[in-house]
């Protein structure tokens, strides 16, 4: 499985990728949307784990973004907020999304699932 | 008394709602990077009594991390402290650098945030006698209009300008056209008008102004909270 997460928050990704490739995940991380489109652009990715908020593209629009590239893709989104608004508002193709702070355990069961 | 509140029309209710659910999206992403630091020091631990080796630098710099996140913490919690006693005086002698100064950081937690220049005038320059909570609420909205028209790259610069009657000018010059909306929107140059203030985009839509008036004894918003 090869993943790739995206999130601004730049210590929250580097040790969130850090404890997954610990697991064994095979795992890339970048800080904005449009770095994830290049890397998309070059290499295939079994599953997405965006973050809601960020500048330039949000979660939601890069999604469809990387859907365009790889209509495969699985997504999770990453939230600060609690509620289901963000999705409510946004993506209905989302595979699921966990709040912030995140459990390990239960984002390894998540990836495993949408991975199939 | 009326046992309705008309939230959805009550400007300074959605300022304040709205500045809270930015400050708690800030803390939340503050305590995702501590849990996970502390998750990575567990993973760490876990691997050492196993035998297995570990990079130290790696341990100093969860550490570090956590020390700087909790620091961030502390500030944001600081930042939300001052906002929230604004509401304590409805007029009050306030220093235009720290409205200014807090409304930068607070506006900063929006995903779409710029960034911002301010050169500061002298502190005698910058104090005025207003209402705190308005002046936050106007000094917001002009900030996110502001960023939203030129973009999460872009950089905007603020002034204050001390009038000779007395008033205050703060200037917000830079801006772009990527806004849509017309600013200011009537609600806005209403919450202007309550604190006998005024709003006005320059005639280039490059420049907002707000003219901040000391309220005297004797202007209808002193008149009105005495």
């Amino acid at each position: 499985m090869k993943v790739l997460l995206v999130d601004d928050e730049r210590k929250f990704a580097a040790m969130l990728a850090k404890r997954l490739v610990l697991r064994g995940i095979d795992i890339d991380y970048v800080y904005t949307g449009e770095e994830a489109i290049v890397k998309a652009g070059t290499q295939r990715y079994d599953v997405a784990i965006l973050d809601v908020k960020m500048p330039g593209i949000g979660g939601i629009e890069l999604e469809r973004k990387l859907k365009e590239l790889d209509p495969c893709l699985k997504t999770i989104f990453l939230t600060g907020h609690g509620s289901k608004t963000d999705f409510e508002a946004g993506s209905a193709e989302a595979t699921c999304y966990l709040a912030k702070p995140i459990q390990i355990d239960e984002l390894l069961t998540i990836l495993r699932e949408v991975a199939g | 008394m009326d046992s309705t509140i008309d939230f959805k029309n009550n400007d300074d209710l959605a300022f304040f709602g709205k500045v809270n659910a930015s400050i708690s999206h800030e803390l939340k992403n503050i305590l995702a990077i501590i849990s996970e630091a502390a998750g990575l020091l567990q993973d760490l631990t876990a691997m050492a009594a196993k035998g297995q080796k570990i990079e130290l630098e790696m341990l100093n710099t969860c550490s570090q991390d956590i020390v700087e996140e909790i620091q961030r913490g502390f500030t944001t919690i600081r930042q939300m402290n001052t906002f929230s006693h604004s509401v304590d005086a409805p007029l009050k002698s306030v220093n235009l650098i720290d409205v200014l100064d807090l409304m930068i950081n607070l506006v900063g937690f929006l995903s779409f945030a710029g960034k911002v220049r301010f050169d500061p005038p002298p502190d005698e320059a910058a104090m005025i006698l207003t209402c705190p909570f308005r002046l936050q609420n106007l000094v917001y909205h002009t900030f996110v209009f502001a960023f939203k028209s030129v973009g999460a790259d872009g950089e905007i610069q603020v002034a204050v300008h001390r009038e000779p009657n007395g008033s205050a000018r703060i200037a917000f010059s830079g801006l772009g056209t990527k806004g849509g909306l017309p600013f200011p929107s009537q609600e806005t140059k209403n919450i202007a008008t309550s604190i006998g203030a005024e709003i006005r985009m320059a005639d280039d839509s490059r420049t907002v102004e707000i003219l901040v008036t000391q309220l005297g004894e004797d202007s209808d918003y002193t008149q009105r909270h005495n």
